[in-house]
């Protein structure tokens, strides 16, 4: 077992088991629960692969990897919900672009909850009848997103990003294409994804690290697994301009929201690389539209945005993008000033006191959520399947420089990589 | 961990909760009245304007700076509702500074910035500065109108607020859009100044506190200097609590006709929000509170209660169907999302499942599974800072000093037979039902 210790204070022990399993845990002393995922290296994005022997790439309907989280959580005895809930127990899972998570959150009986956890998750079973059922919940789900605003102005933001990549393509798939979704399938993308070696257990919170490693070993040892398959996904070829650069929606809402997107044409990218962008986007953005910005409040004082008004930038291993905007009633006129905040602070650059301001305030936030299991599960998981060190935040904002956040600031925001999602009534 | 230390002056408290646990001290403060039709809707716009300036830092850029400065200090305030109360609030955090060097001496500025922001804001000739009255009064009139955006929320909202119609509880949050436009800057500033002299005011701080008795009683001697009519006002009042005391009871049960109304809606949607509004007459201080709360866990609080399993898993109807009590009000609400054209299936498999229970139909299995989700659930709250301090305020409003591990122990004794008696407490008061353009009618 390997421990590795971080200056704020915390430590974290990891060790990859026989099977390919990689373990890591993160013990939080004098917390009463203990939060754990146990994550693939799968999601939307995910439709085309092969494996080894095979010549020729599965496409597979879009929407399965969320179809496959819904089915797992049916066992041949049933529905494994109550089992947690036996145990005391919390569980739940879900489906992002790039992974599929399963968790639970519970104060006691830790080992039973864990050897669940494993268990439900290394024993599929799929049945004609209860992947025709699941067709009906999850179009539900598929309707509650599509009433949803801020969901739909956001797909339809990646659909206008994005030409060929996947992720322009909704997590959940559409009704249409979940139709297609047989069992075979299922278990087609269960085999290629559902091996140990492309999977992480991660647990954080009040428990004794030796001792949870050896439940999960031996959990483990108890069964067989073919050897680590090699995922051979194709290259895409994603063109640099953006498919649409102005995308509209009509739905019931009180007055339009606006996103204004750039995509990241920096070609594939993980470990260090990755989030050290990050933050450095994240920094420019905070600096140009965050709340103690001039922008910001000229904005608000022109009533053309109000308080949910925010930026993002997220950036994967073959995708990425910065997003800006929120509710506005002239989504055109929003438009128009949030290009020129970003012309004019390519003419000056951002100034030293403020990227030290929004640096040492993303340092200090950062700090904060450190509180929360649930949060830094999501992000230790999220940040390890792109090979970055999620602990490393802290650190890494203090090495920023503003040379370099000027450099990103003027390298990034091409016109031929920004589009523009309206949602109104 | 230890419980929160209790300090009061009057109609001025201070709650500490000594913690080495967490990275991150957290600071609420909680100035409550009650709600009234008059002045729900000033009183909601209040804590908006205390973000926009103070004497000291004299716009929201500044206030914005100034808290970014302390190590990125997060300060918001906020407009909350607790039964018949309206509450301005401010919430701080901020790094632990006995965790992080660059965090030694911030939490001061924090604790001075949250409590200046309310009882010290920016002052124009005649009242509020004009020009941020006039910003705000727009920023008001689309959070009200927003709301109907997310329509999970908003039908909950129409429901909930159905079952309290003709009280103080029925009165929405944030008030009324048609009452904005008269409001004037003088007005508002009258009724930020009433609300400070009359309300009862709570300041929660949870933190590595080194010597919370010297910090209660330095925080309430500041209190009482920055509120100067507090201990004016302390002497003619009803000592502590007197507000919630009087005011804060479950919406009663009786008393209004047994047929249920219902409601239907419609909007441009494509899948319809059908939610379910029970009375019960019992909140946090009844003795059928901790049977209340199991049997509402029973009924729709966990993926194995009786809603989910049998309108999702077996039904296949929806993706969520839940139901939840509000410990104040003592209301059941239930949601769940459908295809529009199920409505009336939905609503019978839901109201099945509740007569179910009031006929005894609650197995041994149901109730440990429950017993069990829901002492793991408070359990977490200790890893909670923000939900324990809701929580302890909560049952301060209610009048009940019963922490956590009292109430986990009446729930675990909880029997079978309280549960059938508790879930015949409800009664069926609104169904409300938000709809797509097309369709057939729904109800009666």
């Amino acid at each position: 077992m390997e421990i590795n210790k971080f200056p704020m204070g915390e430590a974290v022990y990891q060790e990859r088991l026989q099977n390919g399993l990689q373990v890591v845990l993160l013990p939080k002393p004098g917390f009463a629960q203990t939060f754990v995922t146990f994550t693939t290296h799968y999601g939307s994005v995910d439709r085309a692969f092969r494996t080894h022997g095979h010549k020729d790439y599965t496409v597979v309907p879009d929407g399965i990897a969320h179809f496959l989280e819904h089915k797992m959580f049916e066992s041949e005895k049933g529905d494994v919900f109550p089992e947690f809930s036996r145990y005391g127990a919390s569980a739940n899972a879900f489906t992002t672009f790039d992974l599929t998570s399963y968790l639970f959150s519970c104060t006691d009986n830790l080992r039973e909850n864990l050897n669940l956890l494993l268990d439900f998750v290394q024993d599929p079973y799929f049945t004609d009848a209860n992947v025709e059922k699941e067709k009906g919940i999850i179009g539900q789900e598929i309707q509650m997103y599509n009433d949803n605003p801020d969901a739909r102005v956001f797909y339809d933001l990646l659909k206008a990003l994005y030409q060929e990549h996947p992720v322009r393509i909704e997590i959940a798939g559409t009704i249409d294409s979940i139709a297609k979704i047989t069992k075979e399938t299922l278990y087609e993308c269960y085999e290629t994804f559902y091996h140990p070696g492309n999977m992480v257990l991660f647990a954080v919170g009040g428990f004794e690290p030796e001792t949870v490693l050896e439940w999960i070993r031996e959990n483990q040892a108890k069964k067989s697994f073919s050897d680590v398959p090699v995922i051979d996904r194709p290259p895409i070829t994603e063109p640099t301009a953006v498919k649409m650069a102005q995308t509209t929606a009509h739905l019931a809402v009180s007055q339009p929201k606006c996103l204004v997107a750039w995509k990241d044409a920096a070609g594939p990218m993980s470990g260090h690389d990755l989030l050290e962008r990050e933050l450095y986007l994240g920094v420019v953005l905070d600096a140009l539209f965050g709340r103690s910005s001039p922008a910001y409040q000229e904005m608000m004082d022109e009533g053309l945005i109000d308080q949910g008004f925010s930026w993002e930038f997220e950036r994967a291993e073959t995708y990425g993008f910065a997003v800006i905007g929120g509710n506005t009633p002239q989504p055109e006129k929003l438009t128009d000033k949030i290009q020129s905040v970003i012309d004019e602070a390519c003419q000056t650059g951002v100034l030293e006191a403020e990227f030290e301001r929004c640096r040492k305030k993303a340092i200090g936030r950062f700090l904060t959520t450190l509180d929360s299991p649930g949060y830094v599960a999501r992000g230790y998981v999220s940040y390890l399947l792109r090979g970055a060190q999620f602990l490393d935040t802290a650190a890494v904002l203090g090495e920023l420089t503003l040379d370099e956040a000027n450099r990103h600031l003027r390298e990034y925001f091409a016109p031929e990589r920004r589009a523009v999602s309206v949602v109104q009534a | 961990m230890g419980e929160f230390q209790v300090y009061h002056r009057g109609r001025l408290h201070v709650h500490l909760l000594q913690t080495t646990q967490f990275r991150t001290r957290h600071l609420s403060l909680k100035i409550c009245r009650p709600l009234h039709r008059d002045s729900v809707t000033k009183s909601a716009m209040i804590p908006y304007l205390w973000m926009d300036g103070t004497s000291r830092l004299p716009s929201p850029l500044d206030i914005a700076r100034y808290s970014d400065e302390l190590f990125g200090a997060l300060i918001r305030t906020n407009v909350g509702k607790r039964g018949p109360l309206q509450l301005a609030e401010v919430y701080a955090s901020v790094p632990e500074e006995s965790r992080a060097e660059e965090a030694r001496g911030v939490f001061d500025d924090v604790v001075k910035l949250s409590l200046e922001l309310a009882t010290d804001p920016l002052r124009g000739p005649s009242g509020f500065s004009t020009e941020f009255v006039k910003r705000e009064k727009s920023l008001h009139q689309k959070r009200i109108a927003s709301q109907a955006d997310d329509k999970i929320a908003y039908a909950m909202e129409k429901c909930t607020l159905h079952v309290c119609r003709g009280l103080p509880e029925g009165l929405p949050r944030l008030g009324f859009e048609e009452d904005i436009e008269a409001l004037t800057p003088a007005e508002l500033w009258a009724a930020h100044e009433q609300l400070l002299k009359e309300s009862d005011v709570y300041l929660y701080i949870v933190g590595d506190i080194k010597e919370p008795d010297a910090m209660g009683e330095q925080l309430l001697e500041q209190l009482e200097r920055q509120l100067p009519a507090a201990s004016a006002a302390s002497a003619t009042s009803l000592g502590s609590a007197a507000v919630s005391k009087e005011l804060v009871r479950a919406i009663p049960a009786d008393g209004r006709g047994d047929e249920p109304e219902f409601i239907t809606e419609r909007q441009q949607v494509q899948q319809g929000k059908l939610n379910f509004g029970f009375r019960t007459g019992v909140s946090y201080d009844d003795e059928d509170y901790p049977a209340l709360l199991v049997a509402n866990g029973i009924l729709g609080g966990f993926p194995h209660s009786k809603l989910f399993r049998n309108v999702r898993e077996k039904e296949s109807l929806a993706y969520y169907a839940s139901s939840r009590l509000d410990g104040l009000s003592g209301i059941v609400a239930i949601q769940t999302g459908i295809e529009p054209g199920v409505a009336e299936r939905a609503q019978q498999i839901i109201l099945e499942q509740v007569d179910a229970m009031k006929q005894g139909d609650v197995s041994d299995e149901e109730l440990h599974l429950t017993q069990g989700a829901l002492a793991n659930q408070y359990r977490q709250v200790m890893d909670q800072p923000v939900s324990r301090l809701e929580i302890h305020f909560s049952g301060t409003l209610a009048g009940i000093d019963r922490d956590v591990e009292t109430l986990m122990k009446r729930m675990h004794e909880v029997s079978r037979e309280d549960v059938v008696r508790a879930s015949n407490r409800l009664r069926l008061d609104t169904v409300y039902f938000l709809s797509s353009q097309e369709g057939e009618t729904h109800g009666n």
